[in-house]
């Protein structure tokens, strides 16, 4: 029996309405209680700003697109070394670090949660073999479905429930824990050497259209139940104009559930850019803002761009290779038999290049415009807009005026007459970039009631102490205090264990993976299901039986039981 | 000032040293400097017989000579800013890494990575030069950048791989793809190689000898005078969009 005790605390826990509160935090076996003895340990936080551990709702950490980025990038091995150090390993890279690299500089951050963003389903044993060495962080991963041949041929004959089926036996072999479409039916078109141009293009031989795809999962996706709402990368990413597609996808989406969003929008950011061309390209994230505003269904995560070097990765091949003919770079492509396929280069934001001075600004302003900070979480899609680290000058971004000002000083000169950031006078305050980065994340990902995203009793005891009093600092003025403290906690506490302090980690700690298992009838279930089996014998490199992730290869596993109602 | 470093026989070894702090820069301040072998952290002065004549108060009066078995001794002379380094012997992997000024002279030959991402100053070696003189490294996207590299003998393969700046010359041979990836900069091989400039974009490649294997992505565009040569000149490589310069004397395609 372990107890801690944070002492004069100052909290802010969204998730229960807390805000700036000072209280002691009681902590036993690493789940937070109403009170310890005597003999606890006790953390005096000295009214420091103390939170909820960070949950990232949409960063790539893990997997075998990942490792690509890795291997294509040897160069990148040269910055952010650290050699071993008592249980700590040995460290390299910035925009693809070692899985300990990642792990480590999370955890200075106050990251306690991470939803790893795409992986797909027939390479989740790698995922999962990486989540393994991602120690001081709870993870999770959202499975892609956007190529699914299996789940394109029930589209087309209309029934739903026998995609929810496909769903739902796929997340149980490959122990994911949400439902990925990364440009539904574009990267299946891309494995005919096409795309679709937005969500009516029918995708080649399936004849199903993108939102026939978006919406016939998102309608599977609740008859599941799953935690997590469909997690949706549009269609047409990175294309001047391609805004319009994305208010057409957002449109389709109802209201089905109570609890949570019925879709989740991925790093809008790219997806938000007006004009016909590059020539004329420009910024549309006032429409996309008032669009989410009056949805409640639809929350959505910036994706935010911020200058320097990084590495863009993602399963929608087609973009990364007109991505490739811009920069002619390196530029890899994968394709992932029956499911999806992806793509990787590496590149470089630069202040001096217009396109990418808009870009910058238009990650700030949906997080900016978007009236509750509920519906527009803070991400860079990490490591495509840039490698997670930047987040707390993002914090700082939106905290003060005085400091994009300042930065908006050093962009291309024409951003000004494209974009409505310098008109934006809005500065979040401390309770908005607490939703932000941890209560509304955990709330959109659905996992508030597993005990994270908040500090309430039954809760994980995943803590994040900052070395900050909110009383003392004037985020608007002293906006480099606040990058500061964000980018290095007093403490990360982690199921009731201090992991870091004062930037450096101390433990080599023991993650846990959460993964979804819908219950499902006898009819529904695939493993039995005749044709499915054929299909699969047939079509992919791999026997069935093979397929599925052995529970072994999860860490600590914690599976989320859900009633399906197919 | 004048430091003379020579190796003791005893501390000859499989493992490699790894002395990036013999800079001429580092000799201002003494000989208290660290090396390493595997992972173990060597005194100089357990490793070489240290011997100091004069003093100085700027690098570039500092002159550093080893001597002794130093082919597996790596990384003399890295991020070199001034002075002079001779090297009596052979030299091991990495010496002149991301050099920036001064002269390094060596009179033997050069293991791999000689002058590496160097981006100044000068680099003579008497003997010959083995893979990836004056290149880049795995991954970067730009090698050389400036300063000289001269190489009296023979080359490996690799010669100046993703040279983007300064010059490079080869007085006999070079072995396959000088130049790969070459986007600026100049390279000069007397004599023979194998599929010089593949992949270029910008810069100029002189081969004196003979070009085997030349790549077919080469626009041929007609002979030139150069320093008493007569070349043929082509430009590429056209696979990627590139405006560089391969000048040879003959040329071989493959079969």
């Amino acid at each position: 029996m372990t107890e801690l005790l944070v002492k004069n605390a100052c909290v802010i826990d969204p998730l229960r309405g807390i805000n700036a509160e000072t209280m002691d935090i009681a902590i036993l076996d690493g789940k937070i209680v109403e009170e310890v003895s005597d003999a606890a340990e006790v953390i005096d936080a000295r009214g420091m700003l103390t939170l909820p551990g960070g949950v990232d709702s949409h960063t790539h950490i893990c997997g075998t697109k990942v490792n690509f980025g890795r291997y294509m990038s040897p160069e990148d091995m040269r910055a952010g070394r650290t050699p071993r150090q008592g249980p700590l390993h040995a460290t390299s890279g910035y925009s693809v670090p070692t899985t300990y690299g990642n792990s480590y500089r999370y955890s200075v951050m106050g990251y306690t949660t991470l939803l790893e963003g795409a992986m797909a389903p027939l390479e989740a044993r790698h995922t999962h073999e990486e989540f393994v060495y991602t120690p001081l962080q709870d993870t999770m991963a959202n499975t892609l479905f956007d190529g699914n041949w299996g789940i394109m041929e029930a589209i087309r004959d209309g029934d739903t429930k026998r995609v929810a089926a496909i769903i739902a036996w796929t997340l149980r072999a490959v122990k994911g824990f949400g439902v990925k479409l990364t440009n539904p039916g574009g990267t299946e078109a891309w494995q005919w050497g096409k795309n679709v141009s937005c969500i009516r293009d029918p995708v080649p031989y399936f004849e199903v259209t993108p939102a026939e795809i978006i919406r016939s999962i998102v309608e599977a996706n609740e008859l599941l139940g799953l935690p997590h709402s469909v997690h949706l990368h549009c269609n047409n990413l990175g294309t001047p104009g391609n805004y319009s597609c994305t208010l057409g996808s957002l449109g389709l989406i109802p209201d089905l559930n109570e609890k949570r969003q019925t879709l989740y929008a991925t790093h809008v950011q790219f997806h938000a850019y007006g004009g016909s061309d590059w020539k004329d390209f420009c910024s549309k994230s006032e429409p996309i803002a008032r669009f989410v505003d009056m949805r409640p269904q639809i929350v959505m995560d910036m994706g935010q761009v911020m200058f320097g070097r990084t590495t863009t990765m993602t399963a929608d091949g087609p973009m990364e290779f007109n991505l490739y003919r811009l920069h002619h770079e390196k530029w890899s492509n994968h394709d992932v038999e029956l499911e999806t396929g992806s793509g990787i280069i590496p590149v470089i934001y630069r202040r001096k290049n217009l396109v990418n001075s808009i870009m910058w600004a238009i990650g700030l302003e949906l997080a900016l415009l978007t009236k509750s900070p509920w519906q527009c979480l803070l991400t860079t899609d990490n490591p495509n807009g840039a490698p997670f680290v930047k987040y707390p000058e993002i914090i700082g971004l939106l905290m003060s005026k005085k400091y994009r000002d300042a930065e908006f000083a050093t962009i291309h000169p024409d951003t000004e007459a494209r974009v409505p950031l310098p008109a934006i006078e809005r500065e979040l305050d401390w309770y908005e970039i607490a939703v932000m980065t941890r209560a509304g994340q955990a709330k959109a990902l659905g996992i508030q009631d597993l005990g994270k995203g908040h500090l309430g009793p039954g809760a994980d005891a995943d803590v994040a102490i900052y070395p900050i009093r909110m009383d003392e600092v004037d985020p608007s003025a002293e906006y480099q205090k606040v990058i500061d403290a964000f980018s290095r906690t007093e403490y990360t506490i982690k199921r009731g264990r201090v992991v870091a302090r004062r930037g450096e980690c101390l433990v080599d700690g023991s993650n846990a993976t959460f993964w979804v298992s819908p219950k499902v009838s006898e009819a529904y279930d695939m493993g039995k299901d005749p044709d499915f089996i054929e299909k699969f014998d047939r079509y992919y490199t791999v026997r069935m039986r093979n397929y599925p992730v052995q529970e072994e290869y999860l860490n600590r596993n914690r599976c989320i039981e859900t009633e399906a109602r197919i | 000032m004048k430091v003379t470093l020579a190796l003791k026989p005893a501390a000859r070894s499989f493992i490699p040293i790894e002395a990036e702090s013999i800079v001429p820069k580092n000799f201002l301040d003494g000989t208290d400097l660290p090396v390493w072998r595997g992972n173990r952290e060597l005194r100089l002065d357990e490793v070489f017989s240290v011997s100091v004549e004069g003093d100085a108060d700027r690098t570039e009066d500092v002159e550093v000579v080893l001597s002794g078995e130093t082919f597996r001794l790596k990384r003399v002379g890295e991020y070199m800013d001034g002075g002079r380094v001779t090297i009596l012997g052979d030299i091991g992997m990495h010496c002149g890494n991301f050099m920036s000024g001064g002269t390094i002279e060596v009179r033997g030959n050069a293991d791999g990575w000689l002058g590496r991402e160097m981006a100044g100053g000068t680099i003579v070696c008497r003997g010959d030069a083995a893979d990836y003189c004056a290149a880049g490294y795995r991954g970067g996207r730009k090698g050389m950048t400036g300063g000289t590299v001269e190489v009296f003998g023979r080359a490996g393969d690799f010669l100046a791989e993703n040279i983007a700046g300064g010059t490079v010359i080869v007085h006999g041979d070079a072995g396959d793809m000088p130049g790969a990836e070459m986007r600026g900069g100049t390279l000069v091989v007397h004599g023979d190689c194998r599929r010089p400039g593949a992949n270029m974009k910008g810069g100029s490649c002189y081969v004196y000898g003979t070009a085997q294997g030349m790549l077919p992505t080469f626009r041929k565009i007609g002979t030139v005078q150069h320093e008493g040569h007569t070349l043929i000149r082509f430009a590429g490589d056209i696979a990627n969009r590139g405006k560089g310069n391969l000048f040879v004397k003959a040329y071989e395609y493959l079969d």
